[in-house]
């Protein structure tokens, strides 16, 4: 455990420690007139002792104490070390609890590998975050030096696809039971075709595409911009110059996927990447990110002249793979999934002892306030 | 007027006081200065019934062709003595004692006794006080009436600014003659008091002196930090009560002893009054029951 300041140059106000003490010295009880006829008797002192003498101690230490701390304060300390070493027993989700409680030694805590580590005594949420990253969370929030054990059942779900490397050693105990599928709404492929007109640049192209898409005996969603996106729509071909509608890009928040025209107007500022590039090396479709959905666009007008692919066979399957969420695999026998060690470790972030000394120094002012004030005074600083 | 100045305790412990002049005794050759004695004088006293024997002219004749009997008119005679009181009524005897009130008050209800017993002997008395002005001179006389002047005066002084120059105290050797009693009431801290009382000593007058302390003198009870502030120069000393409290002693005490020598060495009998005392005992000590006793 070791105390630290942020900001030393905030002890500079130690030098307000003067202020209390000058104020004690130049003592206002020496100023007591008093009339003293036989005054001649009294001068004949060689010389005034004048020596340091400070009025009232506890009030002056009091107001060092004060100010010191205030300084301290500015210099905003922190305590690092000093966290607990007990050791800590994550449970996958998917293990029973009593399970988990078998391997775990005594004094040590108990807390799901689920977001926010609720204790194992609490209810835990399905989903959420991946184990991986769980496990990378939990090497980073604990003190180096506490053990950490992890009780995972045979198979689980939700890991990424490396194997996590952690800073420390982690106990992997794997016992019996199944973790619970996360229940993840697979992603569809339901495109919606919105133009602005018969002759817009490159609406056979894209129609044709969309007709590819669409399975036998079905119509593809092709209409006028006016025309509102239907309740199951995940992907929009959006052939306009004119910008999205508030409605439209609300729905790309949402996580919708829309594919913009060259001429449409990026909503929103931010870096584009280019994520198709054509034969010649130029980028054909730039993305964005947008809240939680994509925004994609072509950078040119969609004519066989400048995008050449438009005129290849394979052009919906491109496409389609451009505009398609695929989900990842993320199921994995635990005992694959044991993690490494040899990360760099991770700096504890050390306790701000700020709010602390604050409490502490509204407390003595008040004291201070009451030493001051209180009757039973004589006149002094 | 005269109860505000004396308590009712110290009036009532008069009675047995008299005022005594050493050198008076004698002096004008009728004897003690009983001045009760009844004689011819200017002040009426009294009638009283005529014997073989009185002189023929102390017959009141109107009162005769009223009454058809012979009265005798006698008048008091005039005491031999005059009491003079030198009151000091500069700024230092205004300094206050908490409680027991101004060092000048008690001097004003000393100067008040004094007029008392004189009223009460006959003798003349009259009052010089010295304040910044010069002197106030309220000039010797007896009687009631005298008294009353001696009272108003008394009350109507305040005591302000420095000892009078020489020059104005002129009215102090004029007036003062030869063989009177002075008694002088003051602080003695200032060196023309004694001064001047050396000189009416060696002129013959017969002075006595009346010191009065504050019990802050006499115990200098101050703690902490204080500014001294002489009244009279208006000198401003910053100090510690208890650094400087043991070399003051010592030096008030020794300044005590150099005016008691100073004072026994021309005669003048002295007492010493510390503001908490009764305000007769000084009185007391000056005219004590063994020099009253002589007189009675």
């Amino acid at each position: 455990m070791s105390l630290a300041l942020l900001l030393p140059a905030g002890l500079a106000a130690l030098g307000a420690l003067l202020l209390p003490l000058l104020l004690h010295l130049a003592r206002r009880s020496e100023q007591r007139p008093t009339v003293f006829a036989a005054l001649r008797w009294l001068r004949q002192a060689p010389k005034p002792r004048h020596r340091l003498r400070f009025d009232e101690w506890p009030l002056l230490l009091l107001r060092l104490l004060l100010l010191a701390l205030l300084a301290l304060w500015l210099a905003r300390p922190v305590l690092s070390g000093g966290e607990d070493g007990e050791p800590y027993v994550a449970v996958a989700p998917g293990v029973a609890p009593e399970l988990a409680r078998r391997h775990a030694a005594e004094g040590a805590r108990l807390h799901w590998l689920a977001p926010g580590f609720p204790a194992l005594d609490h209810p835990v949420a399905i989903g959420g975050a991946g184990i991986g990253s769980l496990l990378r969370q939990l090497d980073s929030e604990l003190p180096s030096g506490t053990a950490l054990t992890v009780v995972v059942p045979q198979v689980l779900q939700g890991a990424d696809a490396q194997r996590p490397r952690l800073a420390r050693d982690v106990h992997w105990v794997v016992v019996d039971g199944a973790m619970p599928a996360t229940t993840a709404p697979a992603p569809g492929f339901a495109p919606v075709l919105r133009h602005d007109g018969e002759q817009a640049d490159g609406l056979r192209y894209l129609r044709a595409a969309m007709r590819a898409w669409t399975p036998a005996g079905a119509t593809p969603d092709i209409a006028p911009l006016a025309e509102p996106l239907p309740a199951s729509a995940r992907q929009l071909l959006w052939l306009a110059p004119t910008a999205l509608p508030a409605q439209v890009q609300a729905w790309v928040r949402e996580g919708g996927v829309a594919l913009l025209d060259a001429r449409t107007p990026w909503p929103a500022q931010a870096a584009a990447m280019p994520v198709w590039y054509g034969d010649e090396g130029g980028p054909l479709v730039e993305s964005m990110a947008f809240g939680r959905g994509r925004l994609l666009r072509f950078t040119r007008p969609l004519q066989p002249a400048e995008v050449p692919a438009l005129a290849e066979a394979d052009f919906p399957r491109r496409l389609r793979a451009l505009l398609a969420e695929s989900a990842e695999p993320a199921r994995v026998a635990a005992v694959d999934y044991a993690p490494h060690t040899g990360a760099a470790p991770w700096t504890q972030r050390p306790r701000d002892l700020q709010p602390w000394l604050a409490l502490l120094i509204a407390l003595l002012v008040l004291a201070e306030r009451w030493l001051a004030t209180r009757r039973a005074r004589g006149p002094a600083p | 007027m005269a109860h505000a100045l004396i308590p009712a305790d110290v009036r009532s412990r008069l009675k047995d006081l008299r005022l005594t002049a050493r050198r008076a005794i004698g002096a004008q050759g009728i004897g003690l200065h009983h001045s009760r004695s009844r004689g011819a004088g200017l002040e009426f006293a009294q009638y009283r019934a005529y014997e073989p024997g009185d002189e023929l002219r102390q017959i009141d004749w109107k009162l005769y062709a009223r009454s058809d009997r012979f009265f005798v008119r006698e008048a008091e005679r005039e005491s031999p003595l005059t009491v003079w009181t030198v009151l000091d009524a500069t700024a230092s005897m205004d300094q206050a004692d908490g409680a027991h009130g101004s060092r000048f008050d008690a001097a004003r209800g000393l100067a008040a006794c004094i007029a008392e017993l004189a009223l009460r002997q006959g003798d003349r008395f009259g009052l010089l006080a010295l304040h910044g002005d010069g002197v106030r001179l309220v000039p010797p006389g007896h009687g009631a009436r005298q008294c009353d002047r001696m009272l108003l005066a008394l009350h109507g002084l305040r005591a302000h600014g420095g000892f009078p120059a020489p020059d104005k105290l002129a009215p102090v050797w004029e007036r003062i003659g030869a063989g009177d009693l002075a008694i002088a009431l003051s602080d003695w801290f200032d060196e023309a008091m004694p001064a001047l009382a050396e000189r009416l000593a060696s002129a013959r007058r017969e002075v006595l002196a009346i010191q009065l302390l504050t019990t802050g003198e006499r115990d200098f009870p101050f703690a902490g930090g204080h500014r001294f502030r002489d009244p009279e120069t208006g000198e401003e000393l910053l100090g510690d009560g208890a650094a400087l409290r043991n070399d003051y002693l010592r030096r008030f005490a020794e300044a005590h002893r150099a005016l008691d020598a100073r004072l026994d060495a021309c005669g003048i009998r002295h007492a010493r009054h510390y503001l908490d005392q009764p305000l007769d005992l000084p009185l007391r000590r000056l005219f004590g029951a063994r020099d009253a006793a002589e007189y009675a």
